[in-house]
């Protein structure tokens, strides 16, 4: 079966206060569709720019991503927007919901720039929302939700548009554990509806409960992969 | 993105800005007035004007006069050959001379003084110039006298009567009083004019008609046959001359290359329709420098525009990051900014043109009740009150309005692409991580 996305030899350089910092060394790594990959490491690792990179959010300074076989490096910034909009789903740490929407809005959001009318929209919030349990808060606006809440909402967002890839940057990192397990519960379940995720994170507990794989980030290389307790 | 999308998204985004967004279009709302008021006082003057012009005579109609002999104490004339002439030149439907009678003195009607002034036109040619007689005919003697469409009621203002005189007039008799002549020949010039009319002689002319509104001019003159002008001029000839005649292009598009053929004839021309043509210009510089100076105020709107839609997009920074994130692309988000730019000046334009309609409205009737109230101080008459309470000097065209609120539009549309630009191409990571 083809990778959902490979990765060769990924290299990524800012340059910061006027010194280079290498933050990628020549990351390589693929994941297989189904599969649920977290990425571990210290702050600074580097895991969160591998996510935006294979996510199109950021571009490498060096090597090739792959998205089932097109060639990120060859996007321009146009496609790139296509490509986010339809392949990939992002559920970011803090949430980043729009304030002035409403839950519903906030997840049609991705279909309204795709140019999905607004019945079909609304229809494919609705269920989405409903998945995550969150059918009976669809009119909130985000500070009318707890943080579990608006996770909920966010990571319907992701899947509104049915990506392949789920891209998942420390989804409990601002949430209680108790919130935090339902939020994994959600992810468990959705993978195991058949959806890929690929999840960064610095806890070894939230790793090992839900992954296939576990990839440990240091200094921007891939020092170890260990099988995960889902497998 | 739909459209109509695109546009919910835009009006949901001004919702949210309420404050600022009055207050950045209240900058538009000026701009706007300004120019429209300031172009529409411009084309007010300019239709002002051309309706006096138009009083001037017919678009079709160019005054033919002789031209002067410099050196020459002697008054030219046009003769009959002149206008056989005339007649000839390309595209002139028709020539005609007038005389003015100069004698004519005091008027009266049902023994009240009333003002008369009157002409002595060709009777045969008269209705081929598009004058037409709405009620009686035309005079068939040196007795008898058609009045202009006004004259009625400018007789009625000037003798007091209260009612309408029309049906008085006609058939009624005017006692007219004429005076010597004071300049040998006038207004029909012989070569051997003999003067033998008395001191002051009284004549009673029969009115046998009145004629349809046609100009300024005609409305307000009396018109009788050639001949009793000449005879009240005190002119016995049998050669008649005119110190002017009408020449009648066969429409108004001919009337420059007419009045360019008789110039090339050695006369002299002038038509309301070329005085127009040549004012048509100045009034149109008039516009463009009174909306240049309106056109200031809409420069700092724009500027008002383009601050409002930098500090929007700085306080949006992390919303652009995350659109961008789930899927926008930098085309999108240029098109919300810049919708949200052309609305703001749209809405601005909108309030801006509607105030000053208004406003045009309400200056329109205060400088009428001004004109009226002096026409009324001065006697002038119901037809100058009339004509007063008719006058507007802030005319606002369909094509005007529509201008405004494009124009509007637009300058909120370049005022919010440099903005746009930025939103744009904004690293929708460091868009995400804006607090």
């Amino acid at each position: 079966m083809d990778c959902v996305t490979e990765v060769i030899d990924l290299k990524k350089q800012y340059i910061m206060g006027g010194q280079p910092l290498e933050v990628l060394r020549g990351v390589s790594l693929a994941v297989e569709p189904g599969e649920v990959v977290c990425v571990m490491g210290p702050s600074g690792s580097g895991k969160s720019t591998l996510l935006n990179i294979i996510g199109g959010l950021d571009r490498p300074s060096a090597g090739t991503v792959l998205a089932q076989g097109e060639d990120l490096a060859q996007m321009d910034d146009e496609r790139l927007a296509d490509y986010r909009r339809h392949k990939i789903g992002f559920v970011f740490q803090s949430f980043n919901l729009v304030p002035s929407m409403t839950a519903r809005q906030n997840v049609e959001l991705p279909l309204t720039f795709a140019g999905v009318p607004a019945e079909e929209r609304a229809q494919r919030a609705a269920a989405a929302l409903e998945s995550t349990g969150l059918g009976h808060r669809i009119e909130h606006r985000p500070t009318e939700l707890s943080g579990g809440e608006q996770q909920r909402v966010a990571i319907a967002r992701a899947v509104i548009n049915e990506p392949t890839l789920m891209l998942a940057d420390e989804p409990t990192g601002n949430l209680d554990s108790a919130t935090g397990r339902e939020i994994l519960g959600l992810i468990r379940q959705m993978n195991e509806d058949g959806r890929t995720f690929m999840i960064s994170t610095h806890d070894r507990g939230v790793a090992e409960s839900i992954a296939h794989r576990i990839i440990h980030i240091v200094d921007g290389m891939i020092a170890e992969v260990e099988i995960g307790g889902a497998s | 993105m739909r459209p109509r999308d695109l546009s919910a998204l835009i009006f949901s985004n001004l919702r949210r800005m309420k404050l600022r967004l009055a207050l950045t279009s209240m900058g538009v709302v000026i701009g706007t007035t300004s120019i429209v008021l300031m172009v529409s006082l411009g084309i007010g003057l300019q239709r002002n004007i051309e309706q006096e012009l138009g009083g001037m005579g017919p678009a079709t109609h160019v005054t033919v006069m002789p031209a002067f002999t410099p050196g020459s104490m002697e008054m030219p004339t046009l003769d009959s050959q002149a206008i056989s002439e005339i007649e000839e030149v390309t595209n002139v439907e028709a020539v005609m001379g007038q005389v003015w009678v100069e004698t004519m003195g005091r008027a009266e009607f049902q023994r009240r003084d009333v003002h008369l002034s009157a002409m002595g036109v060709p009777m045969d040619k008269f209705e081929q110039f598009g004058y037409v007689v709405e009620r009686g005919r035309l005079p068939r003697n040196e007795n008898e006298i058609v009045l202009g469409a006004r004259m009625p009621s400018m007789i009625a203002d000037e003798g007091g009567f209260r009612e309408d005189l029309t049906e008085d007039l006609l058939g009624g008799r005017l006692n007219v009083t004429f005076f010597e002549p004071v300049t040998e020949g006038a207004g029909g010039r012989p070569d051997e004019a003999e003067l033998d009319l008395p001191a002051e002689t009284t004549r009673r002319l029969t009115v046998v008609g009145i004629l349809a509104p046609a100009d300024m001019q005609v409305d307000s003159t009396a018109f009788v046959t050639i001949d009793a002008a000449l005879e009240f001029n005190g002119v016995r000839s049998n050669r008649i001359a005119f110190p002017n005649v009408i020449a009648m292009a066969d429409s108004p598009a001919n009337v420059a290359a007419v009045e360019e053929e008789l110039r090339a004839l050695g006369y002299e021309t002038f038509s309301a329709s070329s005085l127009q043509e040549g004012m048509r210009v100045t009034f149109l510089i008039i516009q463009g420098v009174l909306g240049a100076l309106g056109g200031i105020s809409m420069l700092v709107a724009a500027l008002g525009i383009a601050n409002t839609m930098t500090m929007s997009i700085f306080e949006r920074t992390r919303e652009i990051g995350i659109m961008k994130a789930v899927g926008a692309s930098g085309n999108q988000i240029k098109k919300v900014f810049l919708g949200e730019a052309a609305a703001i000046g749209l809405l601005g334009g909108t309030v801006g043109l509607l105030f000053s309609i208004s406003t045009a409205a309400v200056a329109n009737l205060v400088v009428q009740g001004l004109i009226a109230t002096e026409a009324v101080g001065q006697q002038a008459g119901a037809a100058a009150v009339g004509t007063a309470t008719q006058t507007a000097f802030f005319i606002i065209p369909v094509w005007l309005g529509v201008f405004a609120l494009v124009f509007a539009a637009g300058v909120g549309l370049l005022a919010g692409i440099l903005p746009a630009m930025r939103a744009a191409n904004l690293d929708p990571l460091i868009a995400l991580r804006h607090e």
